[in-house]
């Protein structure tokens, strides 16, 4: 059909409410109660869909990444663009454990080498504290947060919004934005919950200190 | 699909899937934990005052569709998405093909989407000669055994685990394990090999931003993400009626959905796709398209049923409905179940069959109390027995037995329903009573095992 045509069937609609402004979202679930601390509400909704989250001092990301990497016996790993200043610290302590990760944007056109990935690691432009979500886009690459069984996220403290209305006004400018979290699941068998479905079945968000809150005790 | 509803009646249907036991178990455990869980979600919160907002928001955008449909369709062609109008489901149909053909397409995914079972597009892109893969875990099951999704959220809710080991054991020419693990792995390897192997991948819409031209896409397991990732051209088949205006309304239409849907506080995976891939991004398709369907929606606009228009097809209201607890999703005869299925039938789809589907219902009111988006469905179901069944034909004996039956449905079990009937049946040989009949020797004995 016409466009015009198309649009002209849908006129003569019964009144309807005006749109109701946001500016004063009720309590939802997705939103942050008064008082809440931003990084502990998170933390917990990572550890209740499944998740791990860990909080580490600027410098320290990369052990924490390579730690768990080499703790889940991941050797073929994938780097995504968006890692900004994080990126050198996790490919060092990668190397120092003797995995050599390779840069996503590099293997993006191998269909088969990404099919065969064991882990992605990728940066963050949003956090969200209500939900324990991260949000990337397609600047990292659309499949690198789901394309492995295992996915790591590095993102600085200051990400963190409080929750979705917020986020919602954050976020980056790309042809795809996506929040993720926790691992991929299904229940569509007998309800059973079973992790991992199509995207990862792990995945650990360290969350980097930003320096100002960083002074007295590094992790 | 239309044969499901021609030569058969809701009474009819509802004899055939009250006679499989495992349905009438699997229901109430599969969706009493979303229900329960629902309100330990919202324990705290207010979820009334968002329902209002819900509503608001979504009879606002349904009361002004040509006017946000144009915002949509404008910023969606700024993203750089062509935008496609069908005003039925074969011309939808013929889009898709037509798209698929000119990208010169051999293999397409395809993620959750209840339009396309409406507009019935798997057939037509088979019979062009494309090979489709449906990559939700439970439409995939369906898919492979030529069956129909029976709930919104859970499609394969009254399938069991065996039967699904049956049915893997057959694609993969060995026996697999009965446990969910296993079968979910096997699907992965079978699902992610279509993936990276397909040219065209096809999505539903969720939610469509008319302010940034976004299409926003709900899933848990990460195949609505991929299909909007992996191939070089991406199709999302958007109702008309599933814009909204603003991308702040996601806050609250967001929560509502999967609060109600999943009882989670948000999904795993919210993507919003504003168009293909840009100068600078590494991945993502070459093509975005938008096929905006009408498929008997505008003539619900300025009726009686404007407001089921505003519907975020949840799920809720089959979970809470205790027809649908009974009798299941295929029992309504086409795509949708539940108190949403028994309204939205009679209006999209012209069988007489269809028309006397108000009927589907207790007129008990517990649909009204959950849908998170305040739709009046038992109004709207009150409505519809006055317009399409009941009616100048129907004595009013036969409305009172209508009654009566309709007050059995919410007996708990399905031997108290019979055993009310029993006695009504004898004595009164009309109209629904009569079909229960049969009915009763039907379940009579199961119930009592
Ligand atoms: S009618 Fe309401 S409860 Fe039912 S599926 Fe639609 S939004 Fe959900």
């Amino acid at each position: 059909m016409e466009r015009e045509a198309f649009l002209a069937r849908l006129a003569g609609a019964r009144p309807g409410p005006d749109l109701p402004s946001l500016d004063d979202l009720p309590q939802a679930p997705t939103e942050l109660r008064p008082g809440e601390d931003r990084y502990e509400r998170f933390r917990h909704e990572v550890e209740a869909a499944s998740g791990a989250c860990e909080r580490v001092s600027a410098g320290h990301e990369g052990l924490a990444v390579a730690a768990f990497l080499a703790g889940a016996g991941a050797t073929r790993v994938a780097l995504a663009s968006d890692l900004g200043v994080h990126r050198e610290p996790v490919h060092a302590a990668l190397v120092a454990l003797g995995i050599t990760p390779v840069s996503y944007d590099d293997l993006v056109a191998e269909r088969a080498e990404l099919g065969a990935l064991h882990a992605t690691v990728t940066g963050a432009s949003v956090l969200v504290a209500a939900t324990g979500s991260l949000v990337t886009s397609a600047l990292a690459g659309r499949a690198a947060a789901l394309i492995a069984p295992i996915h790591v996220c590095v993102a600085s403290e200051d990400r963190l919004a409080s929750g979705l209305a917020e986020a919602l006004h954050a976020l980056p400018d790309a042809s795809l934005v996506a929040f993720q979290s926790g691992p991929s699941r299904t229940a569509d068998i007998e309800k059973k919950l079973i992790l991992g479905m199509h995207g990862p079945g792990s995945t650990l968000v360290v969350v980097v200190r930003s320096l100002a809150s960083d002074a007295p005790t590094p992790a | 699909m239309s044969d499901h509803l021609t030569g058969t009646t809701f009474q009819t249907r509802s004899v055939e899937q009250l006679a499989k036991p495992f349905q009438r178990q699997a229901i109430p455990n599969a969706v009493d934990p979303t229900v329960a869980g629902l309100h330990r979600l919202f324990a705290g919160s207010d979820r009334d005052r968002l329902r209002d907002l819900g509503r608001d928001i979504r009879g606002h955008a349904v009361a002004n569709l040509p006017k946000l449909v144009a915002q949509l369709v404008d910023q969606l062609e700024t993203n750089g998405v062509t935008v496609h109008f069908a005003g039925d489901a074969a011309e939808a149909r013929a889009i898709v093909v037509s798209i698929c053909s000119r990208a010169g397409a051999r293999r397409v995914v395809k993620a959750k989407s209840m339009l396309t079972e409406e507009i019935e597009l798997n057939p037509a892109l088979e019979a062009a000669g494309l090979e489709v893969v449906e990559t939700d875990l439970g439409e995939y099951v369906v898919q492979l055994d030529g069956d129909r999704p029976s709930h919104i959220i859970g499609p394969i809710i009254h399938r069991t685990a065996a039967e699904v080991r049956e049915l893997f054991s057959r694609v993969a020419g060995t026996e697999l394990a009965e446990d969910a693990g296993e079968l979910a792995r096997f699907a992965r390897g079978q699902l992610r090999a279509a993936f990276l192997a397909a040219d065209v991948g096809i999505s539903g819409a969720n939610f469509a931003v008319a302010e940034t031209g976004s299409i926003a896409l709900v899933t848990n397991e990460g195949n609505g993400r991929l299909t909007t990732a992996l191939p070089r051209v991406h199709i999302a088949m958007v109702g008309v009626e599933r814009v909204v205006p603003r991308l702040d309304d996601l806050a609250v239409l967001v929560p509502l959905l999967t609060g109600s849907g999943t009882a989670q506080r948000i999904t795993t995976y919210l993507t919003l796709a504003s168009g293909p891939r840009r100068e600078g991004e590494v991945d993502g398709p070459e093509e975005m398209h938008v096929v905006l369907v009408d498929g008997g929606r505008s003539a619900i606009v300025g009726s009686d049923y404007q407001e089921v228009l505003s519907c975020i097809r949840c799920g809720a209201c089959q979970n809470i409905c205790p027809v649908y607890r009974q009798v299941g999703g295929h029992a309504y005869g086409w795509v949708y179940g539940g108190p949403i299925g028994a309204v939205l039938t009679p209006l999209f789809r012209p069988e007489a069959e269809a028309q006397e589907l108000g009927q589907a219902s207790s007129l008990c009111g517990a649909c009204d109390d959950i849908c998170p988006v305040r739709i009046p469905l038992h109004d709207l179901l009150r409505t519809l027995r006055r317009d399409r069944s009941a009616g100048a034909t129907v004595s009013r004996g036969e409305r009172l037995a209508f009654r009566i039956w309709s007050y059995a449905w919410a007996s708990p079990t399905v031997f108290r329903l019979s055993a009310l009937l029993a006695p009504l049946a004898a004595r009164v040989p009309i109209g629904p009573a009569r079909r229960f009949t049969a009915l009763r020797d039907v379940v009579f004995s199961r119930g009592r095992r």
